[in-house]
């Protein structure tokens, strides 16, 4: 009984590279305790994950977005956009914090709507919509206070500030919560519902969704919605966090995003992918970035390392996909 | 001079899991067009990717002119003058045909191409196999059979001897065929050896001097095709007799459920018909008639420009395929992998997919019991060969894959169900599955209506023949009393004026 519940989740599709990157993290975890014991300090490991969920959160749009096909450059520039509106309402207008963060994430939504139809609709490239709308997207951030970054936010808003970023429930801190919860929606969403299923079937081949009566326009534009609405909810975790609207924040987040997601295993052609994956993707990042820290590598080293990983996490899988690696090996003529 | 330019005997090739060759012999004559004949999965591919160096062999003997061939590259192989029509062409479709024919192999001085000396050239090529089709022209805007034509060039630009083609015919009109058959005497004439694979037998005799039958991996025989039959062919083919290639049942007609009418699409100009409760129609007519085009637009896939669709005396409007659907109106694609599956996603998914209304809870949550409950059901009712639900789709056999495009609506209560083409590409037991499958639905009072560029299978199978030219219907025929010659002078009836 217990070995075949194993077996149906060994059997799950793309589980190979989720299980063998999860033994990668493991293994990195180890080495940096080693290297230096306080790596799993009670402080330095909040401090990890308080890091690691706002590009987890982010992956877990940018994954969606990447199964059915696209890529969603944007993300970031909402985080940005939406740490900037919910200051500014916050600041400027004096708006009760809570309101102010349902606006803003309606402004996000927004964002993503547009992203959407433009590549459902208009059929524009992914990478050139999203390419518009992040440049739109940070120069509302740069317009909504002015062209500078906001006050600190009122005291009024500390229940926000606690709710956000440094309150902390049955022993974990909020953001964890979130990131926790957040997830288990959008895996849920992915791998158990419909819309999960229609996500999966563009990505594979759009026409034969489209052949098999999915409603492939709402489909598509639905995955926008839900990465910008992510990166909304990340926007106010900054916000929360620096206690001010910053306009550079969520700066390189989309990219990291699609690090995340493709250590992970998310096709980057659509299709494929677990939202499990992104999670362990984005720890993987997070681990090396603050293992090296830890261990006194300088930033540029951190990038080089963590570029690294990024190709060699997709080339072993697709190693893992073909059987063996063909290096040298014309690709067959098909 | 020894008699056969190739010689393979004792070729094994394993796959993880599967031994795809077993001990096979193949001969071949300069000269001669070889037929390679067998079901899907008979391993006439491994065996031609082996020829041309894509594959190599586990063991056997490779003897080319009386030499021993060890190791082989497909760029090896090219340069022994072995040259592969692959079934889907191999084409920079925005470079001109001329840069095509001298891909890799450029013209240059110093590194600048030579255009017009390769212009030249490509000309003297072209004309050399009378094929009327300027060098300059860039490929996209050739037709498919004119590209093929280009393939053909190009492999004999390459000095090539021994010619294999994969499917030529699968994507051309009768004409067409009629002129590669005509080049491919040439060749023959010229001395070059074709190795021809089809799994068209009508067409064999034209071209035909010997065949070589495959089944499952094993080499079963050669024969020179005048002193065999279609009937023992198809026999060792299957490795049984195949009684009635086409099981007609005769089921009295019912009410009428379908009425199309006026209805223009794209090229589909005014096209009216009926169809009615348990009577399968055959949609005849060449390539580019306009038959996927009407079935795409009664499916609401491409957009209706005017007339009406009535389902049950009701008139509908379909502007999404989620709408015909929803009506009980159904379609089979006509190209599995493009339009009909998620090749990367399982069985299960597949015909989940097209069933998530049914699947799912209110919540669009989907139930997967159900769902693993109606994939079973299909993969029972349509003898789908699989080891479990979960297999993904892209390793399935082409029968097998058809099925499950065919059973992610069966599994429903459809009313009217459209194939278009439904046994392209399949083998002959499953193409008989097929037929048994649509009987089934007639049976239960379904109207069905298929697309097919098979004549004998649209005669054999249909009730009614409609006949479309030039997106017109140009005949409504009785098929018990219809002639092929009939069929053909509707279908070409805009052509022949």
């Amino acid at each position: 009984m217990k070995a075949n519940y194993l077996k149906e989740i060994l059997a799950i599709r793309g589980m190979g590279q989720v299980i063998s990157v999860s033994v990668a993290l493991a293994v990195m975890i180890l080495v940096f305790g080693v290297i230096n014991p306080s790596f799993f300090s009670g402080e330095n490991t909040t401090n990890l994950l308080r890091q690691v969920v706002p590009i987890m959160i982010i992956g877990i749009g940018q994954s969606f977005v990447m199964i059915t096909g696209g890529i969603d450059l944007s993300i970031g520039s909402v985080a940005g956009m939406s740490s900037m509106i919910s200051a500014t309402l916050m600041t400027t207008r004096g708006m009760d914090p809570w309101l102010a963060s349902a606006i803003t994430i309606v402004a996000c939504c927004a964002v993503g709507l547009i992203n959407g139809l433009l590549v459902s609709i208009t059929k524009l490239p992914a990478f050139i919509a999203t390419l518009g709308t992040m440049i739109i997207a940070r120069g509302i951030a740069q317009l909504a206070n002015g062209n500078m970054n906001t006050d600190g936010i009122p005291a009024s808003a500390n229940a926000f500030k606690s709710f956000f970023y440094y309150g902390n429930t049955l022993g974990l801190y909020n953001p964890i919560w979130i990131g926790i919860v957040l997830f288990v929606i959008f895996a849920f969403i992915l791998g158990k519902t419909r819309t999960g299923r229609h996500t999966y079937a563009i990505g594979s081949n759009y026409e034969a969704a489209k052949l098999s009566g999915v409603n492939v326009v709402v489909a598509e534009t639905r995955v926008y919605v839900f990465s910008a609405f992510l990166a909304g909810v990340v926007g106010l975790m900054l916000t929360a966090q620096s206690g001010m609207g910053t306009m550079n924040a969520g700066m390189m987040y989309e990219l990291n995003a699609v690090a995340a997601s493709v250590i992970g295993g998310v096709s980057t052609m659509g299709g494929q992918g677990l939202l499990f994956g992104t999670v362990i993707g984005a720890f993987i990042w997070g681990v090396l970035n603050n293992g090296l820290q830890f261990a006194g590598a300088p930033l540029a080293l951190r990038n080089l390392v963590i570029g690294v990983v990024v190709i060699i996490s997709v080339l072993i899988d697709r190693i893992a996909r073909s059987g063996k690696l063909e290096l040298f090996k014309k690709r067959p003529a098909q | 001079m020894q008699e056969y330019v190739l010689e393979l005997s004792g070729i094994s090739k394993s796959f993880p899991g599967v031994k795809a060759l077993d001990d096979v012999h193949f001969n071949l004559k300069a000269g001669e067009v070889h037929a390679l004949l067998g079901e899907n999965g008979a391993g006439k591919s491994t065996l031609m990717k082996i020829i041309s160096g894509i594959y190599n062999r586990d063991s056997g003997s490779y003897r080319l002119n009386g030499l021993e061939i060890g190791e082989l590259t497909p760029k090896k192989a090219q340069e022994l003058g072995i040259a592969i029509i692959h079934q889907e062409l191999n084409m920079c479709t925005d470079l001109t045909v001329a840069e095509n024919m001298f891909l890799g192999r450029e013209m240059h001085t110093r590194g600048v191409v030579r255009q017009t000396d390769m212009n030249r050239m490509a000309k003297a090529m072209l004309d050399k196999l009378k094929i009327d089709i300027d060098p300059r022209t860039v490929v996209k805007k050739l037709p498919v059979s004119k590209q093929q034509m280009v393939e053909i060039a190009k492999a004999l630009s390459t000095n090539a001897r021994i010619l294999i083609m994969d499917e030529p015919t699968s994507a051309l009109t009768e004409r067409e065929i009629t002129e590669l058959f005509r080049i491919v005497r040439d060749l023959r004439e010229q001395g070059c050896a074709i190795i021809y694979i089809s799994h068209r037998l009508d067409e064999l005799k034209e071209i035909t001097d010997r065949v070589s039958i495959f089944r499952d991996g094993r080499y079963v025989a050669t024969r020179d095709f005048a002193e065999t039959t279609l009937d023992e062919i198809i026999s060792m083919m299957v490795g049984r007799e195949i009684k009635e290639k086409f099981p007609h049942v005769a089921v009295d007609k019912g009410r009428k459920i379908l009425e199309v009418s006026g209805l223009s699409s794209g090229m589909v100009r005014d096209v009216s018909f009926s169809l009615y409760a348990g009577e399968i129609i055959g949609l005849a007519g060449l390539m580019g008639a306009g038959r996927t085009e009407l079935v795409r637009a009664i499916f609401g896939a491409d957009p209706v420009e005017s007339g009406t669709i009535t389902l049950d005396g009701e008139t509908l409007s379909i502007r999404h395929p989620m709408d015909a659907i929803r009506h009980g109106i159904v379609l089979g694609p006509e190209d599995r992998k493009k339009e009909g599956l998620c090749t990367e996603l399982s069985i299960r998914e597949n015909i989940g997919l097209a069933n998530l209304d049914s699947v799912c809870n209110r919540w669009g949550v989907v139930r997967s019991g159900t769902e693993k409950d109606l994939t079973q059901r299909a993969i029972r009712d349509l003898r789908i060969r699989t080891p479990s639900e979960e297999q993904t789709a892209k390793n399935l056999s082409g029968g097998n894959q058809q099925k499950v495009v065919l059973g992610k609506w069966l599994v429903r209560e459809a009313k009217v169900v459209i194939f278009d083409e439904p046994t392209r590409g399949i083998d002959v037991a499953s193409k008989v599955e097929i037929y048994t499958i649509m009987n089934e639905l007639k049976a239960k009072g379904i109207g069905v209506l298929f697309v097919s560029s098979e004549m004998p299978e649209v005669m054999g199978m249909s009730d009614r023949i409609l006949v479309m030219c030039n997106g017109r219907i140009t005949g409504n025929l009785i098929s018990k009393e219809t002639t092929q010659d009939e069929i053909l002078r509707c279908a070409t009836q805009y052509a022949l004026q």
